[in-house]
């Protein structure tokens, strides 16, 4: 027999908030975390606005100790981590005798950290570079760095897959406890905002000021819509075997109950093949949770307000759920969070798991002219009241990637 | 019944051959891949030597990429894809593409590409990076431009768990199609030579002056090298049903985290152990049945040492029975490919009944007392072997492939 996987806390650092009831306060408010960054020059940027966490301090979260060691995605991963486990009930006396892991999604871990890495040994010398900041440029270092913090001796992974890091990152910790070989991970998502990546999504024109200067803003499923704008943050989930968790007395907040995965071998290129792979990833998941389309009541889209990806998603979205989609509501918290790459599924399922909770669905902010050839009824600026007892998350990636992951309130069936 | 997953196919990039089998006859001869490094200038560096593949040419493998529009780890991959399937005779018409996925590892993903990044950031000269840069860097393209190749669109993951990735990425395989969510996995490691990693190394003091000598008691460290390896992964029955070449099946494995350092091992291996054990028990079997044991053995004190005392806890007295050997005596160490290049080492050993050696292991350390098949390869009835890979961040795993009996 299968075992059955539940969440039973969650931690999270966004622009909007770092609990998931503050954050789904400031969605359902319809604000934004858009502002100028700070982080790093942007003279001569097109763009110089991002979903940046100007005021995070790691000593609210982590006290002043043995900061210094660590880059800013293994801060952002560590303090998400420290909020996930005490949401949880994990004590560090819980932590000694059971094992607990960590799966983390991650675009880039810190990229910025491997690039002043490699440009202080190409200016300076090799001689003058830090081991420990070597030590921070591989992909796995924060998932690495928060297991030590935090003593998690369990299964310790981490997933890239670019955009649906996060989101296949909790697959991955489903399926890890499913078959037995966990009973308590930390699973979710954590991306920085750094020159690096910036610059790189500037350089490709994804961003929707490189051509539309500093006053554009994302919006999903709008015919507006010119690009997407990046931002940071992370987001931890506990998930648990449903068995030990009721055992040890833990508050089961919403249950996995099931996700797909494909790959479009057009990478994004060919509508068509697109179209085909999220629709055959959302029905993957459908299949896995044994669910059919009708009884899913909201959806949290990755829709970002970039040109093409956001209508592939919706047509994708339209042929899975056929005359349902008339009466599902749908969301897009990109619009408010930006596209915070690794961490945005993560975020996307945390803040689904509040709307479970309160029956408010957020609205997509500033959507008002829905793309013509976009039929989702229930899109728009509106927050949608609704019982929501299954919902999907789907996670779209640049080139190919694509994951959806079903939740439902928990009722013991 | 969950059923059970073999391997059918092997396809490899090595410093000491292209292909399983000329990989199996150098590996098997001791010959090293280990010269001086061709590819940047290691002058200001404290190490010369690097474990590099050379003569490699993508476009003479690929049939549906363009290895210009690809980073060096990408075309490593592609190129080990294209033999994997070739090596287990799938007729890729015969596949659903939306029912065969990728599982990739590495360490440094496409190192190249943020290093001509830098280099423009250092000549001050950004307008040189274009879109190529977002394209061709995040780590995630190995395993897409993998699925592009052979045309697979199921599920595709990169696994970036660095030093022990190419076990990870088999690990994940595994569950995927135990739990039938694929009917064919590509699984496997790859990562390029990269400045910025031999740089980290060198700053370290791991690099071995001359070469990698696992286990001897005057070993100086490791000796970074590249690669990749990907095996074709199935369950039985339908590998059974079209008649493919079976190498081995994939027993199970453990995952472990020390949650004590970042970069180095717990001091009495702790993490490595769990691991072992976590993978015997996954996989039902005694520690007196393993009759190989592929190790990390990366030539560095401390490694060798600690790997050497888990084993020891794992194994109890029977340790001393088991073969180990470190291939990484002739390949160096190569990153997130190493651990798919041992899997697939051991999958050779079953079906050839043959341990490759430990190279350059000349004086025994009286604090590793383990047969380590030194310098000559052993030719010896394989029938379970054990496949240890640890990383940084403290991520520690061992994967257990044995002879399959139908």
């Amino acid at each position: 027999m299968e075992r059955r996987v539940v969440i039973t806390g969650a931690g999270v650092l966004s622009t909007l908030g770092d609990a998931p009831g503050a954050l789904h306060t400031a969605l359902c408010e319809g604000r934004t975390g858009l502002r100028p960054i700070g982080l790093f020059p942007t003279k001569g940027l097109a763009s110089q606005q991002a979903h940046e966490l100007a005021d995070f301090a790691p000593k609210d979260y982590l006290g002043k100790k043995n900061l210094r060691a660590l880059d800013r995605t293994s801060r952002l991963v560590i303090a998400a981590a420290a909020l996930a486990l005490d949401h949880s009930g994990w004590t560090s006396e819980l932590r000694r005798e059971h094992e607990v892991g960590l799966v983390l999604g991650t675009m880039f871990c810190s990229v910025r950290t491997i690039s002043e890495f490699d440009r202080r040994g190409l200016t300076l010398g090799p001689s003058y570079v830090s081991p420990m900041d070597f030590a921070n440029t591989v992909i796995n270092a924060a998932a690495g760095q928060a297991a030590i913090w935090h003593d998690l001796r369990g299964v310790n992974s981490t997933i890239a897959t670019g955009l649906t890091s996060g989101l296949q990152a909790i697959a991955y910790a489903t399926d890890q406890i499913r078959s037995g070989q966990a009973t308590a991970l930390l699973a979710g998502g954590a991306e920085e905002l750094c020159f690096e990546s910036f610059y790189g999504f500037e350089r490709a024109g994804l961003l929707c000021a490189s051509e539309n200067g500093n006053g554009a803003y994302p919006i999903p499923f709008d015919a507006r819509r010119n690009g997407l704008t990046l931002g940071e943050g992370a987001a931890l989930l506990m998930l648990e075997d449903a068995e030990s968790a009721t055992v040890r007395g833990a508050t089961i907040l919403a249950e996995i109950k099931g996700h797909g995965s494909g790959y479009d071998l057009s990478r994004g290129t060919q509508k068509h093949t697109s179209i085909d792979a999220v629709s055959r990833t959302l029905q993957q998941a459908l299949q896995d949770a044994g669910m059919d389309a009708v009884e899913i009541d909201g959806l949290s889209a990755s829709a970002n307000g970039s040109v093409r990806s956001d209508v592939n998603e919706a047509q994708a979205i339209a042929k899975v759920f056929g005359d349902h989609t008339a009466n599902l509501p749908v969301t897009a918290v990109k619009s408010m969070l930006g596209e915070t790459l690794g961490a945005s599924g993560a975020l996307q399922t945390l803040a689904f798991v509040e709307s479970m909770r309160d029956g408010v669905l957020p609205g997509i902010r500033d959507l008002e002219y829905l793309e013509t050839d976009i039929s989702l009824p229930l899109a728009s600026s509106h927050n949608q009241q609704a019982t929501l007892h299954r919902g999907l998350i789907s996670s779209v990636g640049l080139d190919g990637h694509c994951c959806a992951l079903i939740l439902s309130q928990y009722g013991g069936q | 019944m969950q059923s059970r997953i073999v391997v059918t196919g092997l396809g490899m990039v090595t410093s000491i051959g292209i292909g399983s089998d000329a990989f199996w006859q150098h590996v098997l001869a001791g010959q090293s891949g280990i010269g001086l490094v061709e590819s940047f200038d290691t002058s200001g560096y404290k190490g010369t030597k690097g474990a590099e593949v050379k003569g490699f040419q993508a476009a003479d493998y690929l049939t549906m990429l363009n290895p210009e529009h690809m980073g060096r780890a990408s075309q490593f991959a592609t190129v080990a894809a294209r033999l994997a399937v070739a090596d287990a005779h799938l007729d890729v018409a015969h596949i659903i593409p939306e029912r065969a996925g990728v599982s990739m590892g590495t360490t440094s993903g496409e190192p190249n590409q943020i290093e001509r990044f830098n280099d423009h950031f250092v000549d001050e000269n950004l307008s040189g990076i274009g879109p190529e840069f977002i394209a061709s860097y995040p780590c995630h393209v190995i395993p897409a431009h993998v699925a592009s190749e052979v045309g697979f669109a199921g599920i595709n993951t990169m696994i970036p768990t660095a030093c022990a990735a190419g076990n990870y990425a088999i690990a994940h395989a595994f569950d995927t199609l135990r739990s039938g969510r694929a009917d064919v996995m590509l699984a496997g490691g790859a990562d390029a030579f990269s400045r910025i990693t031999y740089t980290g190394f060198a700053r370290l003091g791991a690099i071995a002056p001359d070469t990698c000598q696992p286990f001897d008691r005057h070993r100086k460290g490791m000796i970074p090298g590249e690669g990749a390896a990907i095996l074709v992964l199935e369950p039985l029955e339908r590998a059974l049903d079209r008649g493919a070449p079976i190498y081995a099946e994939v027993a199970g494995y453990g995952l472990s985290c020390d949650a004590h350092h970042i970069t180095a091992a717990h001091p009495e291996g702790d993490g490595s152990a769990r691991a072992m054990e976590k993978a015997l028990a996954y996989s039902g079997i005694n520690p007196e049945s393993v009759s190989y044991i592929s190790a990390h053995g990366t030539g560095t004190p401390t490694n060798d040492h600690r790997e050497t005392m888990a084993v020891k806890r794992v194994f109890k007295d029977a340790a001393y029975q088991v073969p180990m050997s470190s291939i990484k005596s002739m390949l160096g160490h190569t990153m997130g490919a190493a651990s798919a290049i041992e899997a697939a080492a051991c999958a050779l050993a079953i079906r050839h009944g043959c341990i490759p050696p430990t190279m350059n292991l000349e004086e025994p350390d009286p604090e590793c007392d383990l047969d380590y098949v030194p310098n000559r390869a052993r030719e010896c009835a394989v029938t379970v072997a054990m496949n240890n890979a640890y990383a940084f961040g403290g991520n520690n795993s061992s994967l257990i492939l044995k002879k399959c009996e139908v």
